[in-house]
């Protein structure tokens, strides 16, 4: 095993360690059949979503904050036009080139369709289609940076992005 | 002092539900409801979650409220991408 | 506390006025974010009720928020029956680990 294969793995169980003392508590008993529930769970995780990318930890960690405060931010948006009475909608598309991974792409429109005013809608060829809830205000000015925020997470995309 | 960041940050969760209600409701095209859907509704879970867990015993408890919050930002992630691209695909009579 | 049981009743009257939308639809994505509020909506009122009515009620609303996931999946999957065709989601789909057959092992 090469060393992203060991990152992969201590990734795996630490967040299915985590998840199993969450859902059953520190008593013995719970850790005893944890001993067994944990393995079989990183084991099957692993072979149902095989780690391709390496992910940096603290680097995700480090995001966290910026994507709380722009969900916060989202949704406050989102909530300030539905209430008010003359609903300020202008409803647009923007298609943005992505040259994140098939992993990395998946995880980006999930992020922006937590962010204000942008929704992502899939993918043609490598142009990402994100709905605008206001072609106005600028909000497909996020996708670049958040964009720039996944790579950073994922190891090795600094070359396989290219030019 | 805890009830009281009980009833604070469960407050401000209702009022995103009825936000996002109200959004869905309103908004004229799906692409917007979606939006509505999506960021107030899980905004307004995260904070009712907020507000439960000044009334948690343990800090599994509350370590279980945010796991049940992370859980459903992943869904609603995921799946308003889904669902979007299903709308597109219906507009476009595929 | 009582005021945990009216932000209950204020999430599910929430909720019932965002049923107009599903019965009006008109699209069937209407719908099913019909179904997905319905899902958030539950989770909402599980995690407010738990303090009254025991913690247990926490690990329910955790298989609630799974089972959401899931259905909103089978939507998506059921819809576009035609399978393949279409690059576009098989490019995207092959993204999503529930889409990826194992079978490739």
């Amino acid at each position: 095993m090469d060393r992203q294969a060991w990152t992969t793995l201590f990734h795996r169980l630490l967040f299915t360690s985590a998840v199993w003392i969450v859902l059953s508590g520190t008593d013995a008993k719970a850790l005893a059949v944890g001993a067994f529930a944990v393995p079989a769970a990183t084991w099957l995780s692993l072979r149902l979503l095989p780690g391709r990318d390496r992910l940096v930890l603290w680097r995700f960690l480090r995001h966290f904050p910026s994507f709380v405060g722009g969900s916060l931010q989202g949704g406050v948006d989102v909530a300030r036009r539905a209430i008010s009475p003359g609903m300020p909608l202008l409803p647009g598309w923007v298609e943005v080139p992505v040259r994140l991974p098939d992993g990395g792409r998946v995880a980006l429109g999930a992020e922006l369709s937590l962010m204000p005013g942008t929704l992502a809608a899939g993918v043609r060829g490598d142009r990402l289609l994100v709905h605008l809830l206001d072609t106005d205000a600028g909000f497909e000015n996020a996708i670049p940076r958040e964009e720039a925020a996944i790579a950073a997470m994922i190891l090795g995309t600094g070359k396989e992005v290219g030019p | 002092m805890n009830d009281l960041a009980t009833y604070a940050f469960t407050s401000i969760g209702l009022f995103f539900f009825v936000a996002g209600s109200v959004g869905f409701l309103r908004f004229p095209d799906v692409f917007s409801r979606l939006h509505a859907l999506t960021k107030a509704d899980n905004l307004g879970l995260g904070f009712i979650a907020l507000g439960i867990a000044f009334q948690a015993e343990s800090w599994r408890l509350v370590a279980l409220l945010f796991l049940i919050w992370g859980l459903m930002l992943l869904a609603a992630g995921t799946m308003s991408q889904l669902i979007a691209r299903d709308a597109l695909r219906e507009r476009d009579g595929r | 506390m009582t005021w945990l049981t009216c932000v209950a009743v204020g999430v599910l009257a929430s909720l019932s006025a965002a049923l107009l939308r599903v019965w009006h639809g008109p699209g069937r994505a209407d719908r099913m974010m019909g179904a997905q509020l319905a899902g958030t909506s539950g989770v909402a009122v599980l995690v407010v009720l738990a303090p009254l009515e025991g913690w247990a009620a926490l690990d329910v609303a955790l298989i609630l928020a799974l089972f959401g996931a899931l259905a909103a999946v089978g939507f998506v999957k059921a819809v576009s029956a035609d399978g393949g065709g279409d690059p576009e989601e098989d490019e995207d789909l092959a993204a999503t680990p529930s889409a990826n057959g194992v079978s490739s092992e």
